[in-house]
Order: structure tokens, then sequence, then C-alpha cells
């Protein structure tokens, strides 16, 4: 029963402490959605945490003659070390937010082609492995 | 608070033990085996219900499109009282929320009002009424003014009970409220088709309904032998996959171009897609969803 008692306890302790270390993606998920742009409509957050993983990925139907913003919130100044890769249904990749080593925190994209969209977060380090985004759209 | 639950459940088997090794292993072994079971499913069931887009998405289209607000093609609020079973009670709430969001882009607030009423009352039915909250939402709706933080809150309500569902294991109400929401906005769509006969772009849209028709029909697949009322609504929605068989999406691939404008990287999709669909076959889509439609707000 005592070893019940401290496995209990070093279990509550620890958890305690993990969700402490966890980055608060869902703050930093509704903080993004104030930040697309104006006339885009709220559609999803998305917490991002690297966790164990290489990347993060979710997907969405976009719709042909809908304009799609995404965007990032870190701590971090524009996000940086977080990558946002949209792909295509066939996995073609439709952009990405790194460019000449510089981070875009926000990417529009005017949909010209329906079909399923894989919305991918990569890392480029550790220490910025903690995020949250926002999908939005207009017509 | 799981892990604690688990690893209090797992200790409890440990400290029970009698000795016998090979019983709590082959015990243990299969309680893996079923969580990881369930968890495969449940992940896929996760991934493709975030994927199905708003039914917001069409009321915006409808509106901008110049299309006028028509009440007569939603369901009545009151019809509330029919619904007595939790599976009628989620797919209709999907149904309302999609007749909610309608209301609101028109910004028709009487209408607004009732349905957001009859949503409420749904919710509350199925434990869920905590993710509304009526004062807030009735301040919203009564001043156009704040169209754009209702659109957002009620967004939000509904994202948060689909985020709760799938943590409390009730996926398949999930699954219910998201693909009444997506046969509603199907029958508006239809409906409003019908009386814009030779409008290509609500073809369109209409065809490109498929895509999501098939993954709705995926996620109802893994409640096929689990819940009657979800295998009977799949065979519904089979035959509604048949109306859509004549419909071809092409699409040709070019590599996408960006430009950076004021921090936003603004991308040009060089790719395109063409949606084949006759009058024909549109006729039929309307008339099978009409009947699948009846059946549930019945």
């Amino acid at each position: 029963m005592k070893k019940l008692l401290v496995f209990v306890f070093t279990v509550f302790v620890l958890s305690g402490f993990n969700a402490d270390a966890q980055c608060n993606s869902e703050t930093l998920s509704t903080q993004c959605i104030p930040k697309l742009a104006s006339g885009f409509n709220f559609l999803k957050s998305y917490k991002i945490e690297k966790g164990g993983k290489e990347y993060v990925e979710y997907s969405y139907v976009f719709t042909k003659g809908t304009q799609y913003m995404i965007n990032v919130c870190a701590p971090t100044q524009n996000a940086e070390g977080i990558i946002v890769t949209l792909y295509d249904s066939q996995r073609n990749k439709v952009a990405s937010s790194k460019v000449n080593d510089q981070y875009i925190s926000a990417i529009a994209y005017p949909c010209n082609t329906t079909g399923i969209y894989y919305i991918q977060y990569t890392f480029d380090d550790t220490t910025s492995a903690c995020g949250g985004s926002a999908l939005g759209f207009k017509r | 608070m799981k892990i604690l639950l688990s690893g209090l459940f797992l200790a409890l088997v440990l400290a029970c033990s009698s000795g016998n090794k090979s019983e709590e292993q082959a015990f243990v072994e299969e309680l893996d085996e079923m969580k990881l079971e369930n968890d495969v499913i449940s992940g896929e069931v996760s991934d493709i219900l975030h994927r199905i887009p708003s039914p917001l998405e069409i009321s915006v289209l409808l509106k901008t499109s110049g299309k006028k607000y028509n009440g007569a093609f939603l369901n009545s609020p009151d019809n509330l009282s029919r619904y007595n079973t939790n599976y009628k009670r989620a797919v209709n709430l999907g149904i309302y929320g999609t007749d909610l969001g309608y209301t609101n882009i028109y910004e028709q607030t009487q209408d607004g009002i009732k349905y957001m009423a009859t949503i409420k009352d749904l919710a509350n039915e199925l434990n869920i009424g905590q993710f509304f909250e009526m004062e807030t939402i009735a301040r919203l709706v009564s001043n156009s003014d704040n169209l754009d933080s209702l659109l957002l809150i009620t967004t939000q309500n509904f994202n948060s009970i689909n985020h709760y569902l799938q943590t409390q294991n009730r996926s398949h109400l999930s699954v219910l409220f998201l693909t009444g929401g997506w046969l509603e906005a199907l029958h508006i769509t239809c409906e409003v088709a019908k009386a814009n006969p030779g409008n290509m772009q609500l073809q369109e849209t209409i065809g490109g309904q498929k895509i999501i028709l098939e993954n709705i029909l995926h996620l109802l697949s893994f409640y096929r032998e689990s819940d009657k009322n979800m295998a009977g609504l799949l065979v519904d929605l089979e035959a509604l996959k048949q109306s859509f068989d004549k419909v071809t999406i092409t699409t040709i691939y070019k590599p996408s171009t960006f430009e950076v404008i004021d921090g936003v990287m603004v991308v040009k999709d060089n790719s395109s897609s063409t949606i084949e669909i006759t009058e024909a076959d549109i006729e039929n889509i309307r008339s099978v969803t009409q009947s699948i439609r009846t059946k549930i707000i019945s």
C-alpha cells in the first residue's frame, strides 16, 4: 500500500511538472485568431507542440474560389523556428513560410483547386518547438 | 489526469497480483492492444473531423454571390421536440448549427435568436450546453456591428464542442454533428442552385462536395458495427454517393509562386481544377439529399 501511495504521489507530481514544462499552445493558438488579416473569417485554431515528433500536421478541405490564411504564433519574433508548409492532396508543396532564411508568420492562399490540403508545421530548432496557429477564409 | 488514472489503474493491477506472471502479462498486453486499436481509430477519426470544412463557407459564398436569404430552406426550430434520442439530437444539432451560421451571415437577428435557443436546448440534452453563453451571444446577435464577434464566438463554441466530445470518447456525436451540418449546407446549396439554374459557381460548389462526402463515409464506416443509427445513415449517404459518382474532378498541378506583401506570403496558385457536373446530376443530388434530410429532421 505504501508503495502504491508513493507511486501515485510520484505520478501526480511528475504530471504536474510536465504540465508546467509544456508550452501553452492553446493560448498561443487563441492569440493567433485576431491576427488573421481583416476580412478573414476564423475557421480553426491549431496547437503546435513538437513533443517527440518531427512535425505536426493537420488537414482541411480547401475550396476553389476561396482565399485562406494560415498564421503562426510563437513566443519568438515572427514565429522564428517554426515553418508552416502547405501541401496539396497529391502532397505537392504549395507554399513554405521559410524563405531565404527568413520566417514569414502568415500565408495567404487564394485556392484554385478544390481538395484536401495538409498544413504541416516543422521546427528548425528545439527552442521554438511550441506555438499556435489559426486558419481563416474569405471569399 | 489521464496519466494519473492510467498509472493508478496499472499500479492497482500490479499491487493486487498473485504472482502469476503469465496471466498478468497477458492481461496487460491485451489492455495495451485494445488501447492501441482505440487510439489508432480515434486518431484517424480526429484527423478526418478536422478537415471537414465549416458550413459557414457555403453561407458566405451564397451571400457574397448575391443570393437572397430564404428562411424556408432551414429546419424549423419548432421541430425541436421531435428529437428525443442522442442520435437525432446530435445530427440535428449539426443541422441547426448550419442554419444558425446562415442566419448570422445574412444578419437575420430574429431567426438567429430562435436558432441559438434551439441549439442551446439540444446541447443541454447532450450535456454540452456549457459551451454556449446565451447572454453573450444574445448581446452579439442584437447588434449587427458585432457580426464578426458573433461568427467568431459561435465557430469557437462548435470547435470546442468537437474537441470536448473527442476527449470524452464521444467522437461518434462529433461525427453526427458534422455530418448533419454538412448535409444541411449541401441541402441549402442545392435549393439555391435549383432556383438559379445554370449557375456554374453553385454547380461547382455542389460537385466539390464529393470529396467531403467520401471523408464523411469513411468516418461513419468506423461505427458501422457498433451503432445501428450510424450504420443506417451510412447506407443513406452511400446512396447519395452514387449520385456523385458521375461528377468528375480533374486537377492539373503547376508549381505555385508567391510574393511577400506587408509580412504576409501571398501565394499564387498556378494549379487548377475542373469539376464536371450536369444539371441532371445536380437534380439527382438535390433529390437524394432532400430525402435523407427529411428522414433526419422528421
